[in-house]
């Protein structure tokens, strides 16, 4: 059954997939120049050179047939050349891929650590002072927008406590290797990891402070009070595990935050992930990086909101009952 | 009678609801008093936001100049009073748009159900599909060159997605009242039934999100100002003034330069924030009363 819901979800997903590459293609083919396979410098306007390099790049072809030949070098991993760096474009994002990756897991485990606590001691003390504290702490990092709080994160930490270095928080240690330099990168990703996630902590506290206020007066609880379990024991057991439930959605829908977010904070705090190759890229215009960084991020949201739906289908029975019904 | 008096004793409702909410109120006064203050800026100050002036370069504030001069001498209080006049507008315009678009997307779709609301929702999922900066930044960089206004319809028309599908959520709800069976079977028209008995059903829903789109909008523009593609780099905005803090010296030694930007957004966007939260609790109230 549960094979059954995974692969129907898999399948449901394949013609939105299909939308969003065709999306990136119609996009690509405004560009100037080639926008898919960097194969034609944007800034050479020689008409013969350029007659030439159409013909010889296949566009003049009927746009069916170029979109079936890039979906065809897509899915073997071929994104073209990039004209800025001079290699390919998988290639490329394959070396800045792993950065912000790590960008944005520290910020989910960041998120999720202080989420948790937070909207627990809120969740169990409603109306106190400590729950005021944290639900208006929470309302004012809600409403500051990414940028400005990562202005005021790098004011506080690097020139106020001149904890951090200004400008630039990733050292000479990022040349070596990856994993030899692991803790390093970690240590500089924690500032910008942590900006990255304020937004995310401020919603998910307030949404569990709520549903653990609200799940504290459901009749199971009130079973399990007179069945004489503990009140830690029945904060941490029952309503946590209830109240936790709808926070597995939002990873989904937050996928796509935090890659738009990490292109802000990647710039502003010099880090060399996808954010910051998609901004030189753009600015650049070397479009086969930017189409290709577009379509993967798209990707990236679709593959976000499956596995969101699958962990809430395997963890939450109703749901998959409910899909194979309907 | 009855029936005309209705609306106005429910907004009636709903305003008193709001007066009470202290926070809400501030929240307005300021929101207020900050779009006044930008609206008359040619009244206010005499200091051109552009123009540079080269004999008084990053001067700290001082009765000239209450908020000092930034990197081009020019004078700060009359760049916010004229960058928070391009800000907001942006903000509103794009909120506009994404509520238009969006309200009108989930009403159909909601509504007419079937191939339309199919139609509709997967080109909803399509524009979300996307990290929105990156979406709005590869289809503004087809036309690099536009200004202010390029920059509107591009975030207005690419942020709809989300604003459709609260709108069709809610549409499919109220559809299920027995009071839009009770009109349709006395014959009302589908116009009539979709502005007469539907959308004052969404409004409340539609002001909070309409005021929270302003919000978020604020912030869209300062990150895409920031990144190189939102508003012009001479032009005063509140976000350009922010991209003044990444000079070392700026962020080290002039906080005149950027601060009161950064207080000035957070402000408006708490209290666009707060009037919403009042919105929401008055119709909510007013909802239990029906």
């Amino acid at each position: 059954m549960l094979l059954k819901f995974a692969l129907r979800r898999l399948a449901g997903a394949v013609p939105l997939l299909l939308l969003v590459s065709v999306v990136v293609f119609a996009l690509a083919k405004q560009m100037p120049g080639d926008g898919l396979g960097g194969g034609l410098n944007p800034g050479n306007k020689d008409p013969r050179y350029v007659a030439e390099m159409r013909e010889k790049l296949g566009y003049d072809d009927p746009l069916p047939l170029q979109y079936f030949r890039w979906v065809k070098d897509a899915a073997s991993g071929y994104f073209g050349q990039s004209f800025l760096f001079k290699m390919p474009v998988g290639e490329l994002i394959g070396q800045r891929l792993p950065a912000t990756l790590l960008l944005t897991v520290l910020s989910l485990l960041i998120t999720y650590g202080s989420s948790l606590t937070l909207g627990m001691i809120a969740g169990r003390n409603p109306g106190r002072p400590v729950d005021r504290f944290i639900l208006t702490a929470s309302y004012v990092t809600y409403a500051v927008p990414t940028f400005i709080a990562a202005i005021f994160a790098i004011y506080i930490f690097a020139v106020v406590l001149n904890w951090v270095p200004l400008g630039g928080t990733v050292t000479a240690a990022a040349s070596r290797g990856l994993w030899s330099s692991l803790g390093d990168r970690v240590v500089h990703a924690l500032l910008p990891a942590a900006v990255l996630g304020m937004f995310n902590t401020a919603a998910y506290t307030q949404f569990l402070r709520g549903e653990i206020v609200e799940n504290s007066g459901k009749n199971y609880v009130r079973t399990a009070v007179a069945k004489g379990i503990s009140r830690s024991s029945v904060y941490n057991r029952h309503i946590l595990r209830n109240s936790l439930l709808p926070l597995v959605t939002f990873l989904g829908m937050d996928i796509g935050g935090l890659l738009g977010g990490s292109v802000v904070i990647e710039n502003l705090f010099s880090y060399p992930g996808i954010g910051t190759l998609f901004v030189a890229a753009v600015s650049g215009r070397d479009y086969a990086v930017m189409m290709a960084v577009t379509l993967m991020t798209g990707f990236m949201i679709v593959a976000g909101n499956i596995v969101a739906d699958l962990l809430y289908g395997l963890l939450d029975p109703r749901i998959r009952a409910g899909y194979n019904g309907g | 009678m009855k029936h005309k008096n209705a609306p106005a004793s429910r907004i009636g409702a709903a305003v008193r609801k709001f007066a009470a909410n202290r926070p809400a109120v501030v929240s307005l006064l300021f929101l207020t008093a900050v779009i006044t203050l930008c609206l008359l800026a040619p009244w206010l100050t005499d200091y051109d936001p552009m123009k540079i002036s080269l004999r008084s370069l990053n001067k700290a504030p001082s009765a000239g100049h209450w908020l000092g001069t930034d990197k081009g001498g020019r004078d700060v209080v009359s760049r916010l009073l004229y960058g928070g006049r391009t800000t907001l507008w942006i903000s509103l315009c794009v909120s506009a748009i994404i509520a238009g678009v969006g309200t009108a997307v989930g009403v159909l779709a909601g509504y007419f159900g079937g191939a339309a609301d199919s139609l509709l929702m997967r080109a909803a999922d399509v524009v979300l599909s996307f990290p929105f900066l990156i979406f709005v930044i590869v289809v503004k960089s087809i036309d690099p060159d536009g200004g202010v206004s390029s920059l509107i319809w591009t975030v207005g028309l690419l942020g709809w997605g989300g604003f459709a599908r609260i709108i069709r959520a809610k549409t499919l709800a109220e559809k299920e009242n027995e009071y839009m069976l009770a009109a349709r079977s006395l014959g009302a028209g589908t116009l009539r039934i979709l502005t007469r008995h539907l959308l004052p059903g969404l409004l409340g829903l539609f002001i909070v999100n309409l005021m929270w789109t302003a919000a978020v909008m604020i912030g869209v523009e300062a990150s895409l100002s920031f990144l190189g593609f939102g508003v012009p780099a001479g032009q005063p905005s509140w976000g350009n003034m922010m991209t003044d803090a990444l000079s070392p010296e700026v962020i080290r030694e002039r906080w005149w330069i950027w601060l009161p930007a950064g207080l000035l957004i957070i402000g408006v966007i708490l209290s666009i924030n707060f009037i919403g939260e009042g919105i929401k609790e008055a119709f909510r109230v007013q909802e239990r009363h029906l």
